[in-house]
Parts: C-alpha cells; sequence; structure tokens
C-alpha cells in the first residue's frame, strides 16, 4: 500500500513565534518499499514520522494510505507499526505481553496470539527472550522487541524513528542489515527516520533528503548521491563530505582561480563548485588542472586520503582520495590533478541550485 | 579525612533530636507495651512498684488481665467493628475515587490547575471543625442533605440523631448505618485531597511515549488506562493503600468532629466510637485502674492489627507492584 | 429499604455515563472488525467512505469524552466546596432563619454580627484560645527547624559510625501508631508538672522524623564540591550549614514551617488531653463551645466561630499553595 503526503505542513507555534517543522510535503512513498528519510536534526523528519502515525495533526495537508484520507484518523485506527527511538517498551510487562498488546488490542483469539507473537519474534531472533522484562534487556535486544511488537498486527506501514541511534557501531551495522532482511521478507512498505546519511543509504530503496521542513530530493540513494539537485543535499551524502570551491564561468570553461578545470555551456557567472573526494584524478606526474598543495598524506590501506589546500576552496583543507598505489604523493609538494566531470557539480552561486 | 576527630561532633549534633526522640518516642513506646501487661495500673503511683492495694501502687500483678478486661468487658469489640467498618469500607472507595479523578484531571489541559487547587482543599482544614458543618449539612430540622432529599421526592432521615429528642431528652432512631454513612463521607471527604495529589503527580511522570505506543498498538482510552497507566502507577496506589489503611485504623478525630466528644447523641452515646476512641477514653477515666492499663491494652491490640494488615499490604504490594 | 435506595442511585449515576460511554466505543471497533476482519491479511486497513465514518464517530466520542470528564469533575468540585459554602452561608444567618426546617440556600439577611457574638461569647474565650494557638504553632516551629536542621546536616553531611543504622531507626518509628506514645507521653508529661502548660504542647513534638527526611533529601543534593571549597576556604561546618546549606534548602524549610504551623493550629487531640479551660487551642475551644446537651446548638454562632477558625488556613493556601503541595507531594514519592 503506497502513501500519498499532499501538501503536508505542520506549525508550531506559540504566543512569540511560529515555526514550520514541516513545508507542504508533497511526495509519494510507493509500496513495499524501504524509504529513508534522511537530514540534520531540526529538518521536519520526525515530525513527519508522526504525523504519517498519527501522534501529530498537521496544520495544513493530507496523508492518503492508499486511496483513504486518513488524515483526521487517530492513531489507534491506522493500522501502523511505530518502533520509537527509545524503544517505549511497556516496563511492567514481559517481552511476551509487550508483544500480545497489539494483538489483545484487535480482539485476536488468544491461541492464534500467541502464535503469532511467537512467529514474529522468531523472525526478530528474540524468541527465546519471551519472559524477560524490558529492563533484563540489552539495547539491542529491546529494539527488536520494539520491531516484533510494531509487525505482530501486520500493519500496512512500519515506521522507524531512528532506529540506530541508540546502538553502538558494531551494533548499528548489524542491526541495519537486520531492517533490511525484515523488511525484504515481510514487504512492508517501511518509512524510517535518519540524520546519519551512511545508514540511509546503505539500505534504502529510495530517500528522501529534508532540510528546515522542505524536501529536498527524493530518489535512490545512488542516484541522489550521483545527480544532487542542490548544494544541501551534495554536502549531505557522502563520505568523507563533498569539497566545496568558489568558481566562476567564463569562455564556455569552469574555473577555479586560475585553473581551467572543465567545459560548459552555461554562461559566464560567480558559482559554487562541489568535487567529490574521488573526482581528483593524480597521476604519478602530478600533471593536470587543478592545483591544489599537498599538506598530509593519510595512508589508509586501499586508498590514501589526501590533506590538501587551496586558496579558493570554501574551507582552510580539502579531502581527496586517490589509489593507494599512485607514487609520488607527498607531503609538501604542489600538484596538478585532473577533474572528474561527472564528480563535479556546479551550483548556482545565490540559490545553490544545481546548474550541472 | 579526620574521621576521629568528627564522630564526636556529629553526635553533637543529633543531641537534641535524640534526647527528644527517647524520651517521647523510643521509651513511650517500650513503657505503653510494659503497661499493658501490668494488671490493675496506676499511673500515679509510679515508682511505688508492685502490691496488692491500688490506691498505693503501681501495679498488682504482671498478667493480661488488662487484655481479658477490654475484651469482655464493654464494648470494645464493638468499637472494633466500627473501626474496622471505616477502614474496608472508606480506603478502597477513596484510593479508586481518587484514582479516577487523578485521571480524569490528568485528561484535561484547561482548568486543570483550578480544580487541582479546589480538590486540596480538604487538606489544610481543620478535622473538628469541618466535622462540624457537616454534622450541620446533615441535620435532621433545616440540613442541607434532607432538603435536596426532600427536593428529589425523598423521605428525610435522621442522620446523626443529635436534635430529635424525646421528653427525657435522649434522642429519637439514630440509626448506626445512618450515621456510618455521613461519617464514612466525611471521611471520604478528608481523605480524597492527599491521594488525588500524589496519583496525579505520579500520573504526570509517566512517559507520554507509553501512551504513544499503546495508541499505535491500537488500545483505546480504556484499556490504555487499565492496562498501562494503573499498572505505571502501582507504587503510588500501593504506598496509599497502606498508609490509608493505617490512618483509617487510628481514625478519632472524625469521630469527634461529628458526633461530639461522646461519639455520639444523647442516649447513643459512644454509638460511633473507634479503638482510638476508647483508649483515649480510658485515659481520662477517673477509676485509676481501669484506666491507663486498659488503654495501653487496647493500643497495644491496634498496634498489632496494623502491623498485620500492614504486612499483608506489603506482600501483595511485592506481588502486584511494578517499580 | 432507604438506604439501598440511595446507594444505587448513586451508582447509577457514576456508572451510567460511564457505560453509555464505553457503548459508543465498542461498537465502533466492532464495526471496523466485522467489517474487515481480524486475521492475518487485513487489520486496520480502511478503504473510502468507512474511514470518514469512523473519523465522524471518533470527533463525536472526543467531545461526548470532554462533556462527561468535565461534568465529573465539576460534580466533585461540588461535593468538596458544598461544606465550605454551606459553612460560610450558614455562619451569616439570622437565627430564626438557621432554624427553619427547610434551610435557604442564601441567607435572607446578612448577620455579620455572629461572628462578633460567637467570638465574645461568655464562657468562651475565643481569643485567648488563638493566643494559645499562635503561641503554640510558633514556639514548636521553631524548635522543629533547629532539630531538623541539625540532624538532618548530620545525616547528609557527616560521616560518623552507625550512621545508615540509626537513620533506618529513625525511619523505623514514622510507621509506629502515635497512640503507643501517648499514653506514656501524657503519663510524663503529668509526672513533669506540664499539665496545662504551653510545654506540654510544644516540646513533644519539636522532632518530626518525616522532616528530617524531607531535609536531608534537600541537603544531600548539594554537591560535595561546595563542601570542600568551604572547607578549603577555612569555614567550619557550623558556619557552611548555616550560611550555605540553610538559604539553599530555604524552599524546604518553608515548606516545612507551613505544614508545621498548619500543623499546630489543626492539632486537637494532644492539647485536648493535657490542657483544660483557658490554656486550649481553638479547635478544642470550638468543639466544647457551642455543644450543649440540651436543645439545639446555635448553628450559625457555631458554623461562625468555625469559619474564623478555617478561613486563615485558606488564605494561607491560596498563596502559598505551591510550597503546601509541593511538600507534601514529597512525602508520597518514597514510600
Amino acid at each position: 500500500m503506497d502513501i500519498r503526503l499532499v501538501n503536508l505542513t505542520k506549525v508550531f507555534a506559540d504566543k512569540d513565534s511560529e515555526v514550520r517543522a514541516v513545508d507542504n510535503l508533497d511526495t509519494v512513498i510507493p509500496s513495499g518499499k524501504l524509504i529513508g528519510l534522511l537530514g540534520p536534526s531540526g529538518c521536519g523528519k520526525s515530525t513527519t514520522l508522526y504525523m504519517i502515525a498519527g501522534l501529530l495533526n498537521p496544520t495544513e495537508g493530507q496523508i492518503f494510505f492508499g486511496n483513504a484520507d486518513v488524515t483526521q484518523l487517530p492513531p489507534e485506527k491506522r493500522g501502523i507499526g511505530l518502533v520509537f527511538q527509545n524503544y517505549a517498551l511497556y516496563p511492567h510487562m514481559t517481552v511476551k505481553q509487550n508483544i500480545l498488546f497489539p494483538l489483545q488490542n484487535l480482539k485476536v483469539p488468544k491461541a492464534e496470539a500467541l502464535q503469532r507473537a511467537q512467529k514474529v519474534a522468531d523472525l526478530v531472533a528474540i524468541g527465546s527472550l519471551m519472559n524477560r522484562k524490558p529492563k533484563q534487556l540489552s539495547g539491542g535486544q529491546q529494539q527488536r522487541v520494539a520491531i516484533a511488537r510494531a509487525l505482530v498486527k501486520n500493519p500496512d506501514v512500519l515506521l522507524l524513528d531512528e532506529p540506530l541511534s541508540n546502538l553502538d557501531a558494531r551494533l548499528r551495522l548489524q542491526t541495519r542489515e537486520e531492517i533490511k532482511r525484515i523488511q525484504r521478507e515481510t514487504g512492508i512498505t517501511t518509512i524510517f527516520v535518519t540524520h546519519d546519511q551512511e545508514e540511509a543509504m546503505s539500505i534504502s530503496d529510495e530517500i528522501i533528503v529534508m532540510k528546515d521542513g522542505v524536501a529536498q530530493q527524493k530518489g535512490a540513494p545512488q542516484e541522489v548521491y550521483n545527480n544532487p539537485v542542490n548544494l544541501f543535499v551534495a554536502k549531505f551524502l557522502g563520505t568523507p563530505p563533498i569539497n566545496v570551491f568558489k568558481g566562476y564561468i567564463k569562455d564556455g570553461g569552469v574555473y577555479i582561480g586560475e585553473d581551467r578545470i572543465l567545459e560548459t555551456e552555461l554562461p559566464e557567472q560567480e558559482v559554487t563548485i562541489g568535487i567529490r573526494p574521488e573526482g581528483f584524478e593524480v597521476n604519478e606526474d602530478g600533471t593536470g588542472d587543478f592545483t591544489l598543495k599537498i599538506k598530509l598524506v593519510e595512508y589508509i590501506g586501499r586508498d590514501k586520503s589526501v590533506v590538501a589546500e587551496n586558496e579558493y576552496c570554501e574551507s582552510p583543507t580539502f579531502r581527496f582520495i586517490v589509489d593507494a598505489d599512485i607514487k609520488n604523493i607527498v607531503d609538501g609538494r604542489v600538484i596538478k590533478a585532473k577533474i572528474k566531470p561527472h564528480k563535479c557539480f556546479i551550483f548556482d552561486k545565490l540559490t545553490e541550485k544545481r546548474l550541472q | 579525612m579526620e574521621v576521629g576527630k568528627k564522630q564526636y561532633k556529629a553526635w553533637l549534633y543529633l543531641a537534641p533530636t535524640l534526647i527528644l526522640l527517647i524520651i517521647f518516642t523510643i521509651y513511650p513506646l517500650i513503657n505503653t507495651f510494659i503497661i499493658a501487661f501490668k494488671e490493675n495500673y496506676n499511673y500515679l503511683n509510679i515508682g511505688y512498684g508492685k502490691g496488692p492495694d491500688s490506691t498505693e501502687y503501681e501495679f498488682s500483678s504482671w498478667g493480661l488481665a488488662n487484655f481479658k478486661a477490654i475484651f469482655t468487658k464493654g464494648d470494645f469489640l464493638q468499637y472494633l467493628k466500627t473501626t474496622m467498618i471505616i477502614v474496608f469500607v472508606s480506603v478502597p472507595i477513596s484510593v479508586v475515587l481518587s484514582l479516577i479523578i487523578a485521571i480524569a484531571l490528568n485528561s484535561i489541559k484547561a482548568l486543570q490547575k483550578f480544580y487541582q487547587t479546589v480538590f486540596f482543599m480538604p487538606y489544610v482544614t481543620n478535622t473538628i471543625a469541618i466535622g462540624m458543618v457537616f454534622s450541620v449539612m446533615f441535620a435532621t430540622h433545616g440540613g442541607l442533605i434532607n432538603n435536596l432529599i426532600k427536593v428529589f421526592g425523598g423521605q428525610p432521615q435522621n442522620w446523626l440523631g443529635g436534635d430529635l429528642m424525646d421528653s427525657a431528652g435522649n434522642s429519637l432512631y439514630p440509626s448506626y448505618w445512618k450515621s456510618m454513612l455521613v461519617l464514612l463521607t466525611y471521611i471520604t471527604w478528608n481523605a480524597l485531597p492527599f491521594k488525588i495529589l500524589i496519583l496525579l503527580s505520579g500520573l504526570q511522570s509517566i512517559d507520554k511515549q507509553y501512551y504513544q505506543a499503546a495508541q499505535i498498538d491500537g488500545a483505546n482510552k480504556m484499556r490504555i488506562a487499565l492496562r498501562i497507566t494503573v499498572p505505571l502507577l502501582s507504587p503510588q496506589i500501593a504506598y496509599l493503600t497502606i498508609t490509608s489503611f493505617i490512618g483509617a485504623f487510628k481514625e478519632y478525630s472524625s469521630v469527634v468532629a461529628i458526633f461530639g466528644n461522646q461519639a455520639g447523641p444523647k442516649g447513643y452515646r459512644r454509638q460511633m466510637a473507634t479503638v482510638v476512641w476508647y483508649v483515649y477514653d480510658r485515659m481520662k477515666t477517673s477509676d485509676m485502674t481501669k484506666g491507663m492499663g486498659y488503654a495501653a491494652a487496647a493500643a497495644v491490640v491496634l498496634f498489632v492489627i496494623i502491623m498485620f494488615f500492614t504486612a499483608i499490604n506489603s506482600w501483595v504490594s511485592n506481588k502486584r507492584v511494578h517499580y | 429499604m432507604v438506604l439501598l435506595r440511595y446507594f444505587i442511585c448513586v451508582l447509577i449515576i457514576v456508572l451510567v455515563p460511564l457505560a453509555v460511554f464505553r457503548k459508543k466505543v465498542l461498537s465502533n471497533r466492532e464495526i471496523v472488525t466485522k467489517r474487515y476482519g481480524t486475521n492475518l491479511d487485513t487489520t486496520n486497513t480502511m478503504i473510502g467512505d468507512s474511514v470518514s465514518e469512523v473519523i465522524r464517530r471518533e470527533k463525536t466520542i472526543k467531545i461526548i469524552k470532554y462533556i462527561v470528564t468535565y461534568t465529573f469533575l465539576t460534580a466533585v468540585a461540588i461535593f468538596i466546596i458544598a461544606p465550605f459554602y454551606w459553612m460560610i452561608i450558614t455562619s451569616l444567618k439570622s437565627t430564626e432563619e438557621v432554624n427553619l426546617p427547610d434551610p435557604t440556600y442564601f441567607p435572607r439577611k446578612i448577620i455579620w454580627s455572629n461572628y462578633r457574638v460567637a467570638m465574645t461569647m461568655s464562657g468562651t474565650y475565643f481569643g485567648r484560645y488563638m493566643i494559645n494557638t499562635v503561641i503554640v504553632g510558633v514556639f514548636s516551629t521553631i524548635g522543629t527547624l533547629i532539630t531538623t536542621v541539625l540532624s538532618a546536616f548530620a545525616f547528609a553531611r557527616l560521616n560518623f559510625k552507625g550512621r545508615d543504622i540509626l537513620f533506618t531507626v529513625f525511619l523505623a518509628t514514622m510507621m509506629i501508631p502515635g497512640e503507643m506514645m501517648v499514653i506514656t507521653n501524657y503519663i510524663t508529661v503529668s509526672r513533669l508538672g506540664w499539665i496545662n502548660t504551653y510545654q506540654a504542647m510544644i516540646v513533644p513534638f519539636w522532632v518530626s522524623v518525616f522532616y528530617i527526611y524531607l531535609l536531608r533529601q534537600n541537603f544531600k543534593q548539594i554537591p560535595n564540591e561546595l563542601y570542600y571549597a568551604a572547607k578549603v576556604d577555612g569555614t567550619g561546618d557550623f558556619q557552611y550549614l548555616l550560611k550555605i546549606m540553610v538559604p539553599i534548602a530555604m524552599p524546604t524549610l518553608i515548606t516545612i514551617t507551613i505544614l508545621k504551623l498548619m500543623g499546630a493550629w489543626n492539632s486537637y487531640v494532644w492539647p485536648n488531653l493535657v490542657t483544660e479551660g483557658k490554656m486550649r487551642l481553638i479547635t478544642n475551644g470550638l468543639r466544647t463551645a457551642f455543644t450543649d446537651d440540651q436543645g439545639r446548638s446555635p448553628y450559625n454562632l457555631q458554623m461562625a466561630a468555625t469559619t474564623v477558625v478555617t478561613a486563615p488556613l485558606l488564605f494561607i493556601f491560596i498563596f502559598l499553595r505551591k510550597y503546601i503541595m509541593r511538600g507534601v507531594s514529597r512525602s508520597g514519592i518514597k514510600g
């Protein structure tokens, strides 16, 4: 079942100020996919999630589950599963009782309920912990109980609020694979919220990048990475982050300082240029179009991560990655590099929209 | 840290408290217990030891005579019955009622503070004072309650028996149960504020996320109240139940407030008396050997009963309270 | 039987709204589950117009719930306020009006002089009683503050052998019903010759373990670093207590003061035991002053006196509400 958000807006207002947490969000979440809502804190992603869940009422706009307008429908009637960031497991109930609770509210007969509960508990691999209380479980286990509780009523939509942020690094990798696996096996339309772009990129079928309540871009992770629609999206995705330079266009060419790095058909103007770390081609002779001074070379096994300087860069230093085998990359050298055109994005200086 | 040097200092700070505590709490506790076992006890003769003549000696012998006396002579058992009714009726009612009120209060935003303040008013009042108001409200002639009953087409009742008299000046038809109803109403009226306050603050400390999760899980308001709110509130409920039990066993002021020093109208004195009323009554009697000794025995009996029920309450709490 | 009828009426008044409300919610869910079943493939999926039906029903339920809740709370409020209202209007009625077989709900003529008469009636010493009560209140509060501050400091800040055991013993005494102590205390007081004196009402209550517990909690929240810093600055323990801990814990101390004063104003049982006549407190005076065994009590005067006794505390409550309620609720956190 797909989810349609139409002009969804949420405004928090008190006597002195107004905050537009979500601003005219208009999008379709396709059925059966794993969608990541990505953005920095305060961008409105959790607010959107809670509106889809029905825990917050939109100021304007509508939400459709399939063809049904559920905007005014209270949360207990929406048939969704929600995994809270802090899990919100009922502390006075055992794991089994926690999972059974939604089924009891739906008046599912006891025998069937127990069966379903066990099935879903096994699905998330906590089948042996049924008689424990939440405080006897580790963080990862608690989360899986929360997921089981959300799934046991076979919801049409599964929502996860920052599912990985409370876990330690090792568990994070493991759990995000679990989420992907569970979503594949059940085929439920799933939306999760995160501020970690690596997480979102790694498991989502599609990501929606948000900033200040406005959706910036929506698409498959690789697509959004390779074709960011504006500077914000380009900067938000990718580790190490994209390198930003001041530049201009003249005579059909893109210039950073004196260096003509690219051909273009864009008219003359000042622009902001973003170049991915992997967008620098360095050869052994140090020839190319773009001048840079090497400050520090970090050898990280498979690659060399190079910290360099260029006076037109927006930050004091920038970073690029090259193959470890390339020789003659040493501290202090001034070299030139070629820029891979598909890794270089030109943005309008004022609107930050992507021009090329 | 020079712990050694500080030792005596700490005791210095505690000295006044300790002295007072020993004189007025610890020693009395033990002493009362001992007195209960001194037969024919006459406190005026303290220091004159054991002896056959209670006009000169403190007590006659060690034994259970005091206990025997209170259970066989007089109306102690009646007072015990009255006390038990108070405990087992008013406590459950006031706990359940205050729970409902607290949940209702918690669910509204507008005027919440206003209602909260109103509901707390009985706590700051004088038990004796408002008790007298109740006796005026329930007066047979010209009382508010009887008037309301008449308005709704019912029969006005002689609630307290005070103002209808026969030619001898004795009160007419004071019914034990009607008077008990008034007493229980008053006790509940007094008992609500504290409970509502505790339960409301307990409710407000429950993380909203549990309610949200329950909503997502499809629970309606009633289910949430029963299966989420009340269990999460169980520590407070247990605490209130235990302390209310203890308080109800010691009920005295409310009785005196409504029914006067003699716990009943003329001709029907001591009708509504409680165990504690008996204790104080014995303390002021002029018949010395039937005074303090009996009072002490009654106090000990009360103490044992309270401890017994507190133990039961605690045992039940352990099984059903979730922290 | 008559009484039974009244019980049933009350039950109906309380239960019917609950039942009605419950029915509405249940029928709503029944419709939904009947239409869509409760098995594996269709949970609460809703399509088309039935969603709007549900929404409409939910809205009505919400409104009904609000009405029921506010009605209920208002009914409770009336139950709580009724005695106060009745007390005040009765106190302002004339003697004829008060003795009417059918009472009026507002005095036909307001007789302010009832108050003057009640206060100055011969045989009652209201002025004296009030002074007594104030004296007892003030001095017992001062004493309690001293013992509480010193003890709480010892338990919270000082390290000494047996500290925790002693504190547990202190707490245990809170569990003992006061009646066990009263008997011996009376004997003690009478042997000290304190019957009918102020001391009898003040001294035995100078220690309150509950307040020590409360203040100790508060003191414990003051960080250790403050103490060490003060030490380094050459401050003695007592100085530290007076100049730093007490000011920081002032809200709790204010709460204790208010509660203690209120307690003195309301105390009845003990003063009743140990005093007679002129030494009594207002509560005792109230109880005995207007109750006579012959004929009727003058309700209007009685209520006037009651109002005088009750009003001060109500005023204090309205203004110092926060302190009082906060102090009382803290006793409920850890039983």
